[in-house]
């Protein structure tokens, strides 16, 4: 799984990966940072995930023959680092009430309510990157019975801790937010905290878990928020 | 301490410095001014550090008042501004004294001026960086009565006698330079023809996250899976728009990035307003 580079600017290029999205995608992605972090750490200023792609911003020009070489030489020798273990488990209120667009997502599904709940609180899915928000997850492994196209036209005002679903993807939105996605439920987890640093739980490999709650729950965590629990 | 208040709102008015790095992987924009070269030139004339941050201006009708001396430093745009009642033209340093109220009238010239503050405004400093993002600093625009703090300053500049002339037609060259992006070798003939040929127009949706322009493209590229984008990446919307990303620009994205622009770019294309026209000129690595 070599990737291919683009140098974009001066200071801009880019890897992209031709394979599907993929924990293996993943792992690979994620090695690949480590070691470039290594390799160029005075000439680096950032590095940036996408799907198939890892972006390297730089503080001061590399010629582009450089990183090939060295991406020709050693940026595929070597074992590739674990993905790391964590589950984080998110509580979530999966109703009409917190998730307006449940009811009619099940309909367009001919699914009852309770097996759309189930579909998409018993799988796990794998967090790639942060991106759209500070602190919006984009996550891998929403079961296919629940890809949904997205909204033709976005809603101006979504929740923030609002489970949505939109193409292949399922997220949160950590903030309020316009947004193109059909809502399912809420989280009353604060995922996003500008005075903490650093401002999320969770890191890029690790996993989440949807855990259903009771409206009831989630009055009492909306009022006494407390971190979401890991295993 | 002294403050800075703002007597009558213009909309679009915040703090902004070189922005807010090291904090994308968590989904957190960069932010910063959008016109770097006018920025980091009020605080050159101030004899201030780079990151010192400055009030970024997008409406006229402002009125701020100081009620401590301070030395301050106007960039960017060309606008009509007065200082107690008075018209100044000066773009150089201006020494404020106490209970000294500014008014910042039509803009004539450019859509956006920076006032740099001597040691710069004293506001939060969240994740490093004092430029203001809705949800990372407590407020994202500023509103009437709101104050910023700035440490009081008396000296007389030695910039105020000797008028430095500002050069504002840098802002009017039509062409913007960018490079091809990631996904502009997935563009057809007529597409590229039309990028590198056509003129194009800013709409009236320019706000800090980016600028839309107007023409539209038969687009036909697939939208990608979420990869990274920067401030001057140029998408081209499944609907055939043309964003230029700003600033306060999302860190990925899902749209085709055809172009990318350079600091250089961001600031000229920053300071177009609504009906400028504009082309692009392809720049080779």
């Amino acid at each position: 799984m070599t990737p291919k580079l683009t140098q974009i600017s001066p200071l801009l290029f880019e890897f992209e990966w031709i394979s599907e999205v993929s924990d293996e995608l993943l792992q690979h992605q994620l090695t690949f940072k480590d070691r470039l972090q290594k390799e160029f750490t005075t000439e680096l200023a950032e590095l940036r995930m996408g799907f198939k792609t890892l972006a390297l911003v730089l503080s001061t020009p590399l010629e582009a023959r450089i990183i090939k070489q060295w991406l020709r030489s050693n940026s595929t020798q070597g074992s590739l680092n674990p993905l790391p273990s964590k589950i984080w488990q998110i509580p979530v209120c999966y109703s009409p009430e917190t998730g307006r667009d449940l009811q009619a997502l099940a309909k367009s599904k001919n699914m009852e309510q309770d097996e759309l709940i189930s579909l998409h609180s018993q799988g796990q899915y794998r967090l790639h990157f942060y991106g759209f928000l500070p602190g919006f997850m984009y996550l891998n492994g929403l079961p296919n019975r629940l890809y949904t196209a997205r909204k033709s036209v976005p809603d101006r005002v979504v929740p923030a801790g609002s489970v949505a679903i939109g193409a292949s993807q399922t997220g949160i939105y950590p903030s309020v937010s316009p947004g193109g996605w059909h809502l399912i439920g809420q989280t009353p987890v604060p995922l996003f905290d500008p005075g903490h640093i650093p401002p999320v739980f969770a890191s890029a490999g690790e996993r989440i878990e949807f855990t259903p709650i009771t409206i009831q729950q989630f009055t009492r965590l909306q009022r006494h928020p407390h971190p979401p629990l890991c295993k | 301490m002294g403050n800075l208040q703002l007597v009558k709102t213009g909309i679009g008015t915040c703090i902004q410095d070189t922005g807010r790095f090291g904090y994308t992987a968590y989904g957190v924009p960069v932010s910063g001014a959008l016109d770097m070269r006018s920025y980091l030139w009020v605080n050159h004339l101030l004899q201030n550090k780079e990151t010192d941050a400055a009030l970024e201006i997008s409406q006229p009708g402002l009125s701020l008042h100081f009620d401590s001396p301070t030395l301050i430093c106007l960039a960017g745009a060309n606008a009509a501004v007065q200082l107690n009642g008075k018209a100044t033209s000066s773009y150089c340093v201006l020494e404020i004294r106490k209970n000294d109220q500014l008014q910042i009238g039509a803009i004539h010239q450019g859509a956006i001026l920076y006032l740099g503050i001597k040691n710069g405004f004293q506001s939060e400093k969240i994740m490093n960086s004092r430029s203001w993002y809705p949800g990372i600093t407590a407020s994202s625009y500023l509103k009437k009565d709101d104050r910023i703090s700035y440490f009081p300053h008396e000296e007389e500049s030695v910039y105020t006698a000797s008028k430095i002339r500002l050069d504002f037609n840098w802002m009017e060259e039509p062409v913007i330079e960018a490079y091809p992006g990631p996904e502009w070798g997935l563009l057809d003939k007529q597409n590229k023809s039309l990028i590198e040929t056509g003129k194009f127009t800013v709409s009236s949706l320019k706000n800090r996250m980016a600028i839309q322009l107007m023409e539209l493209l038969p687009n036909s590229i697939p939208e990608l899976a979420t990869a990274p984008v920067f401030p001057g990446t140029v998408q081209l919307t499944s609907g055939g728009k043309l964003l230029v990303l700003l600033k306060d620009a999302q860190v990925t994205g899902g749209y085709p990035r055809i172009l990318q622009l350079d600091e250089k770019s961001i600031a000229l294309i920053s300071q177009k307003r609504p009906k400028d026209q504009l082309v692009f000129k392809l720049k080779k690595l």
